[in-house]
């Protein structure tokens, strides 16, 4: 769907003061969802929507798409109502858990949900194929959905979200129950959308794919906006330092430790950089399969595999493994107390 | 309605029916239905004094109605709550789909269904009418009686006028799914209010008797003028089994009490869906 000239200079997603209320009981008592939220969620970003259960992430949600209206407060998306057909026209949205009907094949599935979303009759069925392949699963589409496995049900929901290729994608939970590769390729999806201009608003516990995926975070707890911001921002110690350095020797440690020392400043910490467990998991498993797999990861022959899938986008996860003489040095300014260093 | 809405109607509403088709319910109600139809050609020497053809026509009548506002109202109830609680309805109502949409699709959906009920048991009903009605009408030109009759013409009008009658109940059933919060809830309700749709008939023709005015009374009269009556689609007989059939102005007469019924339950359900949260 072709974004208007107009629409690039708003914010996808805008919430101002919003409040929601829920009566829990015939005597009026209320239940307070969402407290006070004001939040912005930049065009073409990926944006972690994170909090513990219960701290409104899914009311909002829900508000932002018309399920739910607010007690006070205003949504917009891209400049329209929350809620208007208009709005709803620009998104796409995965809930937690997702049912859906059994009894369609994939192929079937994905093509109801985009007649639901008026893709036009002439482009309808290249499209569902064309989204089948990105989430890889143009050779199960004609399984019976309800014969699909957890990972399966993901992809396809997926799929079902971003059919009518809408501007803004919200996923709740995309990646619950799903194993590293699968969890991983989700993640590959989302940066493609990301390199086509589309912003993705991720709702997960998996903090670390947050991290590894998104540009912009909030952080809500019972309802209220405990932090937001860029990623690179919340999460940097503004006063130290990183350098990843290559052919580390004792020499070379006593040297730079004299030059930092010169300049003020101490070298804290000395250590090999580490990948996540999740990257290695990757990892590993592509290259133990020996053969090309899709963006999705998968190798030929599991459970999860039907054939060429998707498109030849490499998994963030799929790094190559640092080399072991490599270490990270951690600088710290003087002025400031130094934590021992590691012997 | 643009085309856009007609498309995503059509497309809720074969779903809904192909989703309904898998139910064992639906499956085990229409097998109930034929049964009894069938069973009637065993319990015919019971026919308490009147041809056997009226008595296979009204077990057959009689299971159509009964089985098929079982049907109505809890496949309705199904249909529409197991969208809300698997959470299907989340994933629909994200997109551009209106609730008017939604449903008018799960309506039409049912209808469909309905209509496959019915015409099974029409069908078969109609098989059985042949075939007693070819077997006693040898016998009566032996005996030199009258050959036993029954018209294809009017059990097809029947048909229509019970496709008329189960679509007030599955959009009354619909209207109370509505602003039902459980299944249980909007199963009972509906029930009863179909129920008192059945017999408010019999109601008017006691409170014609009975001149008192009581709050009973008063109440029951009414109510009487706002539910509507579905004893007035109780036709069979003089359309099936009379050769002089019905007047076309009461057959038309139904089908209007049924048209206008209709879409009221549904403006007053669409009304109470649009902003019921999901």
């Amino acid at each position: 769907m072709p974004v208007s000239s107009a629409m690039s200079f708003l914010p996808a997603i805008e919430i101002k003061n919003l409040l929601k209320d829920y009566r829990t009981s015939l005597r009026g008592v209320k239940l307070r969802a969402v407290d006070g939220l004001s939040l912005r969620v930049p065009e073409n970003s990926i944006f972690g929507l994170l909090g513990p259960n219960g701290s409104g992430k899914s009311t909002t949600l829900k508000i932002l798409l018309g399920l739910v209206k607010p007690t006070v407060g205003e949504c917009s998306v891209f400049g329209h109502p929350a809620g208007s057909i208009e709005a709803r026209e620009l998104v796409g949205f995965l809930p937690e858990a997702p049912y859906f009907y059994k009894h369609l094949s994939g192929y079937e599935l994905v093509r109801f949900y985009a007649r639901m979303s008026a893709v036009p009759t002439g482009v309808l069925e290249a499209r569902v194929a064309e989204t089948l392949d990105l989430v890889g699963m143009t050779t199960a589409a004609d399984r019976r959905v309800g014969t699909y496995s957890k990972g399966m049900l993901q992809r396809i929901g997926l799929a079902q979200a971003i059919v009518h290729d809408p501007q803004l994608v919200i996923l709740d939970e995309p990646t619950a129950g799903v194993d590293p590769l699968g969890s991983a390729a989700i993640g590959a999806v989302l940066l493609a959308m990301k390199r086509r201009g589309k912003t993705v608003v991720l709702c997960s516990h998996r903090l670390g794919q947050v991290e590894e995926l998104c540009d912009h975070v909030a952080i809500l707890d019972k309802g209220r906006l405990v932090l937001e911001g860029a990623i690179a921002s919340v999460l940097a110690r503004q006063e130290q330092h990183v350098l990843t350095v290559e052919g580390w020797s004792a020499a070379a440690y006593e040297a730079v430790k004299s030059a930092l020392e010169a300049h003020n400043a101490s070298l804290l910490n000395v250590e090999h950089p580490r990948i996540s467990l999740e990257k290695l998991f990757v990892e590993k498993l592509s290259r133990n399969t020996g053969e090309k797999t899709s963006s999705f990861g998968y190798a030929h022959g599991r459970e999860e595999q039907y054939g060429p899938l998707g498109r030849p986008e490499t998994p963030p996860a799929a790094q190559p493994l640092p080399h072991a003489p490599a270490v990270e040095v951690s600088l710290w300014h003087k002025g400031k107390k130094p934590p021992t260093l590691p012997q | 309605m643009n085309r856009e809405a007609l498309q995503r109607v059509a497309s809720l509403a074969t779903n809904t029916f192909t989703e309904a088709l898998r139910q064992r319910f639906f499956a085990f109600l229409m097998l109930l239905g034929v049964m009894l139809a069938l069973s009637g050609i065993l319990l015919r020497t019971f026919n308490f004094g009147t041809s056997e053809l009226k008595f296979l026509a009204d077990f057959g009548f009689g299971g159509v109605f009964l089985f098929g506002s079982i049907l109505a109202v809890v496949m309705t109830v199904q249909l529409f709550f197991s969208e809300l609680e698997s959470r299907t309805a989340l994933t629909l109502l994200a997109r551009p789909v209106r609730r008017w949409e939604f449903f008018i699709g799960k309506f039409f959906g049912i209808q469909i269904l309905l209509a496959v009920f019915i015409a099974v048991l029409i069908g078969v009903l109609g098989a059985l009418l042949a075939m007693r009605s070819w077997e006693l009408g040898r016998e009566a030109l032996r005996l030199g009686m009258p050959e036993p009759w029954f018209s294809t013409h009017g059990l097809l009008v029947f048909a229509f006028l019970q496709c008329l009658r189960l679509a007030i109940v599955s959009a009354l059933t619909l209207f109370v799914c509505s602003f039902a919060r459980t299944f249980l809830y909007a199963v009972v309700v509906s029930a009863m209010a179909t129920l008192a749709c059945q017999l408010q008939g019999i109601g008017d023709a006691a409170l014609a008797q009975n001149k008192q005015e009581t709050l009973l009374h008063l109440f029951v009269e009414n109510c009487g003028r706002v539910i509507p009556d579905l004893q007035v689609f109780d036709l069979g007989a003089p359309l099936v089994l009379q050769r002089e059939g019905l007047p076309a102005t009461v057959v038309l007469g139904v089908i209007g009490y049924g048209l206008l019924y209709i879409p009221v339950l549904l403006l007053l359900g669409i009304w109470l869906f649009r902003d019921r949260e999901i």
